[in-house]
C-alpha cells in the first residue's frame, strides 16, 4: 500500500504529537518540582513498626505531622524516613544512618538508653539554646527533662516514658482468698499472694515478670529491673562508669526470682522466652482469666484499648487492679523508667527548622495521640489527668502518670547493653533451671559481664 | 664420537626436542596473564580488598555507636587477646561444632536413608515423598524456623505427638532442637544428590555380589559405600559450608538462647557489631569463621578436582 507524503507527514507530526504531549506535562512538573526544590527539606527518622502499638497508628500519626508540618511552614519541606524492623533492627538502621553525613537524618526518635552514647559519638546537636521559653518543655518534670542532658545540655527531648507497675485480675486474687484492693508492701506480700493464687487456682500463672534475652534489653526493664530498682543498693552503673556485676540489690533480685520459679509460680518459660514480643503477653492472657499478677510496664493497659485491640477488652477497667511495686524495705515505690526521645543532628543545616517540627510533634493534641498510640506516659505533667489521656486506657493511664514520680532512669552506654544481656541471661536460668540459687545466677552474671567488659570495667557492691 | 653424537643433537632435526617436552603438564604462559587480569581484577574488588579490609577491621577499635565510630583506629593484638580469654567464644565454637557436626550426620544418613529407600519406591510415592522432602529444603529459613518453633514450644506438635504436654522441647533441649531442624531443612539436598549417586552404581556390581551370596551389609559396605564415597564427601563438607552460614535458622527459632546454648559463631558475632555495638571485635569472630569455611572449601575443591 502506498502511502502519500502529506499523509505520511500527517501521520508523523501526530505521532509526535502523541510523544511530546506528555513530555511536555511532565516537563512542566519538573519545572514545580525546580519550585519545591527551593524549599528547606529536613527528614525525620523514625520506628515504624516498634513504637507506637500498631504499625498502622504509626502510619497515621507521622503521616499527620508531615501534612501539618507542611501546612504550617510551607518554606519547609518535611521527608519522613520510616525505619521498619523490630528495635535492634531499628538502632543498627539508625546509627548506620548517622555514620555519613548525607544520610544523617536532621531529627530522629530514639529510645532514651541511646542518647549518651548517640552524644558521645557528636552526632547530636545541643538544642538548649532552642528550648528557652518553650511552653512544653517548661512543664516536664525534672527526671524527664534531666533524661537528655549530659553536661549540662540537653541534646534530646522526651516524646513519651515507660514505667512499670502491679496489674492483677480482681476475681483471681479474689478467689484465691485475697483482700481489695490488694496494695502489697512488700516483696514477701507479693509471693505470699502468688502462692495463694496457686493453691486456689492451679491452671491460673499466678505471677508474671519478664525473665531472660528474648525481648531484647528493653524486655529486662520491663520485669525484673525494676525489682533490682527497689532493692536495697539499686545501682547498676556507678558514677565512674563501672558495671556493678554484684551486690546486695542484685542478690535479692535473684534470690526473689528463684522463690518465683522454685515454688511454680513463674510463666512458662515458652511464653517468657517467647520471641515473638513476650512483655505482651499478658494482656492476652488476662482478658482469659489464666493470670493472677504481672509485674509489667504502663502499655499493658493500653493495649486493652478499642483502638489498640491487642486485644480490645471492654471489662478491663473494672476486670483489673493497679499498684506500684513496693521497695523491697516496703518505703515506697519502685520502677525504672525508659522513653523514646527527639534529637537533632549535629551535621544539620537548618536547626531552626528541625526544632520548629520538634515543637509541631509536641503539640498538646499530637503529643497526646502519640501517648496513648504508643503506650506512653507524656512528659509532660499536666496530661497525665486530662480526659484525653485518662479516657484512652482507664484507670492505667492516670495511675501510671502517679507512679511515674517514684522511677529510675535506665543507664545510656554500651557497657548497660552488655551489662543487661548478662542480666537477663541470670534471669533466663532461673526460670529455666529453678534449681538455680540467687548467688549462682549473680555468680554467672559477673562472670558473663566481666568476661565481655573486662575486669576493669565491672565493680562489686558491699 | 662423543661429540659428533653431541652435534647431531644440536644440530640435527628438533624431532628430539619435541620428545624432551612435557605435554601432559602444564606449561606457564605468560601472555595468559594479560588474558587473566579482568578475572583477577574482579577477585580483588568483590573478595580480596573487603576480606583484607575485613581482616583490619578486626584488628581496630570501630564501634557502631560511640567516640570510637568515628575515631577509631588499629589496636594491633588486643582483640585477639580478647578473644583467646572470650569464653562466650568458646561457647559458641563448641556449639557451632556440635550444629555442624550434628546437621552433618543427620543429613547425610537420612538422606542417605531416603534416597535409597525412595529407589526401591513404587513411582508415586517417590513423586509425593521426594516432593515433600525437596519442598523443605527449598522453603525459606524464615518460614522453616517460624515452622519449627511453633512445633517444638510448649503446646506444638511435638508436645501433641509425644503426649509431653506440658514439655517445651526447645527451650529443653535448644541445641539438639536446633539442629535436627536444621538437619530437616537440608536433608532434601542430601536426598538428590545421594539418589543420583545410587542410581549411578552399576547393577552388574551388586548382582555379583547376590550370586556370591554377600549379605546386605557385605553389600553396603564393599560394594556401595566406597562408590558413594566421593558423593557422600561432598554432601559432607556442602553441608559444612551452608550450615555455617545458616544465621536465619537459629536467629528466628531462639536468637541463639537460652543462654547462649544455641549462640552459634553468625550470631555471636551479629550480637557483638550489632547488639553490643563492637562492630571491630564482630568483625574479627566474623574472620574465624571465614578461616574455618576455608578449610572446608579447600578440602571440598582438593576432593571435587581429584573427581574431575
Amino acid at each position: 500500500m502506498k502511502v502519500s507524503k502529506r499523509a505520511f507527514l500527517t501521520k508523523l507530526m501526530l505521532g509526535l504529537s502523541v510523544v511530546a504531549l506528555p513530555l511536555t506535562v511532565a516537563g512542566a512538573g519538573g519545572v514545580s518540582s525546580a519550585g519545591a526544590a527551593s524549599k528547606t527539606t529536613i527528614s525525620v527518622a523514625y520506628a515504624v513498626n516498634t513504637t507506637f502499638d500498631t504499625t498502622p497508628l504509626a502510619v497515621k500519626w507521622w503521616g499527620g505531622i508531615q501534612k501539618e508540618f507542611d501546612a504550617k511552614y510551607p518554606q519547609y519541606s518535611l521527608k519522613l524516613v520510616p525505619i521498619s524492623g523490630g528495635e535492634p533492627d531499628f538502632l543498627t538502621k539508625l546509627a548506620l544512618l548517622y555514620h555519613s553525613s548525607s544520610t544523617a537524618p536532621d531529627v530522629a526518635q530514639f529510645p532514651s538508653t541511646e542518647i549518651a552514647l548517640y552524644q558521645s559519638t557528636g552526632y547530636l546537636l545541643n538544642i538548649s539554646p532552642y528550648l528557652t521559653g518553650s511552653s512544653w518543655f517548661s512543664q516536664y518534670p525534672s527526671v524527664i527533662a534531666n533524661e537528655g542532658k549530659i553536661g549540662g545540655k540537653i541534646y534530646a527531648v522526651s516524646s513519651g516514658e515507660n514505667n512499670n507497675g502491679i496489674y492483677y485480675d480482681k476475681a483471681v486474687l479474689q478467689k484465691a482468698g485475697i483482700a481489695l484492693p490488694w496494695n502489697p508492701t512488700t516483696w514477701a506480700d507479693i509471693i505470699t499472694a502468688a502462692k495463694a493464687i496457686k493453691k486456689a487456682e492451679p491452671k491460673v500463672t499466678p505471677l508474671w515478670i519478664d525473665a531472660g534475652t528474648s525481648a531484647g534489653p528493653n524486655g529486662a526493664g520491663y520485669g525484673a529491673l525494676n525489682l533490682l530498682a527497689g532493692s536495697s543498693t539499686p545501682t547498676i552503673q556507678t558514677a565512674s562508669g563501672k558495671m556493678v556485676v554484684s551486690s546486695p540489690g542484685l542478690l535479692q533480685t535473684f534470690n526473689f526470682l528463684h522463690e518465683v520459679y522454685s515454688d511454680g509460680l513463674g510463666a512458662p518459660t515458652s511464653e517468657l522466652f517467647s520471641p515473638n514480643n513476650a512483655p505482651n503477653i499478658p494482656s492476652a492472657l488476662y482478658p482469659k482469666g489464666t493470670l493472677g499478677i504481672t509485674i509489667g510496664a504502663n502499655f499493658l493497659g493500653g493495649n486493652w484499648a478499642k483502638l489498640v485491640n491487642f486485644p480490645y477488652w471492654s471489662a478491663a477497667s473494672t476486670a483489673m487492679g493497679i499498684t506500684g511495686l513496693p521497695t523491697s524495705n516496703g518505703k515506697s515505690f519502685a520502677s525504672t523508667l525508659s522513653g523514646w526521645d527527639y534529637g537533632v543532628s549535629a551535621t544539620t543545616k537548618s536547626p531552626k527548622a528541625d526544632m520548629d517540627l520538634i515543637n509541631v510533634m509536641q503539640e498538646s493534641t499530637n503529643l497526646i495521640n502519640a501517648d496513648n498510640w504508643a503506650g506512653w506516659v507524656p512528659p509532660v505533667k499536666s496530661d497525665w489527668t486530662i480526659p484525653v489521656y485518662t479516657n484512652f486506657a482507664p484507670p492505667f493511664n492516670e495511675e501510671f502518670g502517679k507512679l511515674l514520680v517514684y522511677s529510675t532512669e535506665l543507664p545510656s552506654s554500651s557497657a548497660y547493653n552488655t551489662w543487661v544481656q548478662g542480666f537477663e541471661q541470670a534471669t533466663g536460668t532461673l526460670a529455666q533451671t529453678p534449681s538455680t540459687t540467687g548467688a549462682e545466677a549473680m555468680a554467672s552474671m559477673k562472670s558473663y559481664v566481666t568476661n565481655q567488659l573486662g575486669s576493669s570495667a565491672v565493680t562489686t557492691l558491699p | 664420537m662423543v661429540s659428533a653424537v653431541a652435534s647431531d643433537t644440536v644440530t640435527g632435526p628438533s624431532v628430539p626436542e619435541l620428545w624432551k617436552t612435557r605435554h601432559d603438564k602444564e606449561r606457564l604462559q605468560w601472555g595468559s596473564f594479560a588474558l587473566l587480569t579482568p578475572a583477577f581484577g574482579l577477585l580483588a574488588i568483590l573478595f580480596l580488598i573487603p576480606m583484607g579490609f575485613a581482616v583490619y577491621l578486626g584488628l581496630t577499635n570501630l564501634t557502631l555507636v560511640g567516640p570510637t565510630a568515628v575515631k577509631w583506629g588499629f589496636t594491633g593484638l588486643q582483640n585477639l587477646t580478647r578473644l583467646r580469654s572470650d569464653t562466650s567464644f568458646w561457647q559458641s565454637l563448641w556449639v557451632t561444632g556440635f550444629f555442624i557436626g550434628g546437621s552433618i550426620v543427620g543429613v547425610v544418613v537420612v538422606g542417605y536413608g531416603l534416597a535409597s529407600l525412595l529407589m526401591r519406591a513404587n513411582s508415586w510415592m517417590r513423586v509425593v515423598v521426594g516432593g515433600i522432602v525437596v519442598i523443605a529444603w527449598m522453603m525459606p529459613a524464615v518460614t522453616a524456623g517460624m515452622t519449627w518453633y511453633a512445633s517444638t514450644t510448649q503446646g506444638g506438635a511435638f508436645s501433641v505427638l509425644t503426649g509431653l504436654a506440658n514439655t517445651n522441647f526447645l527451650d529443653n533441649w535448644p541445641v539438639e532442637t536446633v539442629t535436627i531442624a536444621s538437619v530437616w531443612s537440608m536433608t532434601g539436598f542430601s536426598m538428590l544428590v545421594m539418589g543420583a549417586a545410587l542410581r549411578n552404581i552399576p547393577s552388574e556390581a551388586i548382582e555379583a555380589a547376590i550370586v556370591e551370596n554377600a549379605s546386605s551389609w557385605q553389600r553396603f559396605r564393599l560394594i556401595v559405600l566406597p562408590l558413594l564415597r566421593p558423593t557422600m564427601i561432598a554432601v559432607v563438607l556442602l553441608t559444612a559450608l551452608l550450615t555455617l552460614a545458616n544465621f536465619s535458622l537459629i536467629y528466628i527459632m531462639t536468637q541463639g538462647g537460652p543462654n547462649g546454648a544455641t549462640n552459634i559463631l553468625p550470631l555471636y558475632s551479629y550480637q557483638q557489631a550489632f547488639s553490643y555495638n563492637n562492630l571491630a571485635y564482630g568483625a574479627l569472630i566474623g574472620n574465624v569463621m571465614v578461616l574455618i569455611a576455608t578449610v572446608f572449601g579447600v578440602l571440598y575443591v582438593r576432593i571435587a578436582s581429584q573427581r574431575s
